[in-house]
């Protein structure tokens, strides 16, 4: 537990920092992948809202931390959230569906990312406007939709390798 | 059921400690804990995003070139059109300015020799490599008529030889056919101007001892009722060839105009003087000959004649007279060879 649980803080870090240092040369236009809204919503989609809801509470405070600069915490709310609706989605969709994983993080990274930025405006002066949100929503559901068949292999070789052992887990 | 109800009560934990996080971030200002926070958790990542930032830094120029590249060469495309639209533009507007200018010139020599005149259009050239004509757009519909002079900005073009009802064909004045009263515009020495195809226009002086220069200018002359007003400009003398005391000196000129560029001409509506009857015949002669002299004997006074008619057939015969070669003299086509 332990191990997966460093294993998992690494590739959260591994997402922060590439989402920090790499994906702004990458941007499409002009938005860039949220890879710590993509992790969290491939964790719950694969190993249910329990560790989506802890996964994303870690996400959403690297992200407070190093990405934004939104108030603490507020990430926090939304990720973890996001985690814990993804992972209770889990049980209604088709086991061997391969574009319902793909439907739900675009689902889910639109929603958070539409999220973020309407608590966001509403807890700083410099709101974004509705067109930037949507614009930004729909970029960022785009871009996780493209990244999440890497993401989705990533997770399930961690899941493989340290499967979740533990009250509360499926 | 268990499992539910541990991840409700782990997430209503979560936004309950979110919530306070966010009320302490906002408690805490620039100064608080998470602040501080964020400034530790950013200059522990700060050397691996820089890091990662240098690892990638060739491959995203390398995009950002490939992207760039593409966008200069769309550009380039853009400008090659634009540079070709703006070229062909450009050549119009050169078009236009050389029209103008000619215009402009024309309507400037219209209004200096206050001639009654027609601006016509030159729509072709002579068809044969032996005459040396254009076409004009304008015809009789325009009052045109034949033996008009035409001229430009620069003077002399020819004369009008026939006419349609929209159109007139023009004789050059380089045509070898052409003939034209001239004179020469500084000492007024009188002569006949042939045109010579390609080669210098001539102009044959009547007076034996005239005593022209190269660079003297030649104008047409109204002498002895020549169809073009006098004064239009011909050209410039080029050489004047050996004269003596009974061989007037053949003078080559250099036109004015330039026969390979004309685009818009003026047709003179000017028929020259009217031919005077001859001396003898006329009914109105208000002269009286004089009567011979006692002192003259007859075979004097059949000299006298005798001399008097030969002076009037030389006369005639050097400046192209009405009976001789008075057509010629006055601007008629002479036959060609």
């Amino acid at each position: 537990m332990i191990r997966r649980t460093l294993v998992m803080a690494l590739l959260l870090v591994t997402a922060a920092v590439l989402e920090t240092a790499l994906f702004p040369s990458l941007a499409l236009f002009g938005f860039r992948p949220d890879l710590l809204l993509l992790v969290t919503a491939v964790v719950a989609t694969r190993d249910g809202p329990m560790a989506g809801a802890r996964v994303g509470s870690a996400a959403g405070l690297l992200g407070d931390l190093l990405v934004t600069s939104a108030p603490v915490g507020l990430g926090v709310l939304v990720v973890s959230v996001l985690g814990a609706l993804v992972g209770w989605s889990r049980p209604y969709l088709a086991p061997s569906s391969v574009t319902a994983p793909l439907l739900l993080v675009a689902a889910a990274s639109v929603a958070g990312t539409a999220a973020h930025g309407i608590l966001g405006g509403l807890l700083v002066d410099d709101r974004p406007g509705a067109e930037l949100v949507v614009q930004a929503a729909i970029a960022v559901g785009l871009y996780n939709t493209l990244l999440s068949p890497l993401a989705y292999t990533l997770v399930r070789r961690v899941s493989d390798a340290f499967p979740l052992r533990g009250a509360g887990f499926q | 059921m268990f499992q539910r109800r541990r991840v409700r009560i782990l997430l209503a934990l979560l936004v309950a400690a979110a919530i306070a996080l966010v009320t302490i971030d906002f408690r805490g200002g620039d100064e608080g804990i998470l602040d501080r926070a964020r400034g530790g958790v950013t200059a522990v990542f700060r050397p691996v995003q820089d890091g990662v930032v240098t690892l990638v830094r060739p491959f995203s120029n390398l995009g950002r070139s490939v992207s760039e590249l593409l966008a200069i060469r769309a550009e380039n495309e853009r400008l090659r059109e634009r540079v070709a639209e703006l070229e062909e533009r450009r050549r119009a507007v050169s078009d236009l300015e050389r029209e103008n200018a000619e215009f402009r010139t024309l309507l400037d020599i219209a209004d200096r020799t206050e001639l009654d005149v027609a601006a016509a259009r030159v729509v072709a050239l002579a068809p044969s490599n032996f005459e040396w004509t254009v076409t004009i757009d304008v015809g009789a519909d325009e009052g045109i008529e034949r033996g008009m002079p035409v001229i430009d900005g620069d003077g002399l073009v020819g004369r009008v030889i026939q006419v349609t009802p929209g159109a007139s064909r023009v004789l050059l004045a380089i045509d070898p056919s052409f003939s034209a009263a001239a004179r020469s515009a500084g000492d007024g020495e009188v002569g006949i101007l042939d045109g010579r195809g390609g080669d210098p226009m001539v102009l044959r002086l009547l007076d034996p001892l005239a005593d022209l220069a190269v660079g003297d200018q030649v104008v047409t002359s109204s002498y002895q009722g020549g169809v073009f007003p006098a004064g239009i400009p011909i050209g410039t003398v080029a050489a004047v060839g050996e004269g003596g005391s009974a061989l007037a000196p053949e003078v080559q000129v250099n036109p004015f105009v330039d026969f390979t560029r004309l685009h818009h001409v003026l047709v003179v509506f000017s028929t020259g003087v009217d031919d005077i009857p001859p001396f003898e015949g006329s009914d109105d002669l208000e002269f009286e000959r004089p009567p011979v002299s006692p002192r003259l004997d007859d075979d004097a006074d059949d000299d006298v004649d005798d001399e008097g008619s030969d002076e009037e057939t030389s006369d005639g015969e050097d400046a192209g007279g009405p009976d001789a070669t008075g057509a010629n003299a006055l601007g008629a086509p002479r036959p060609r060879p």
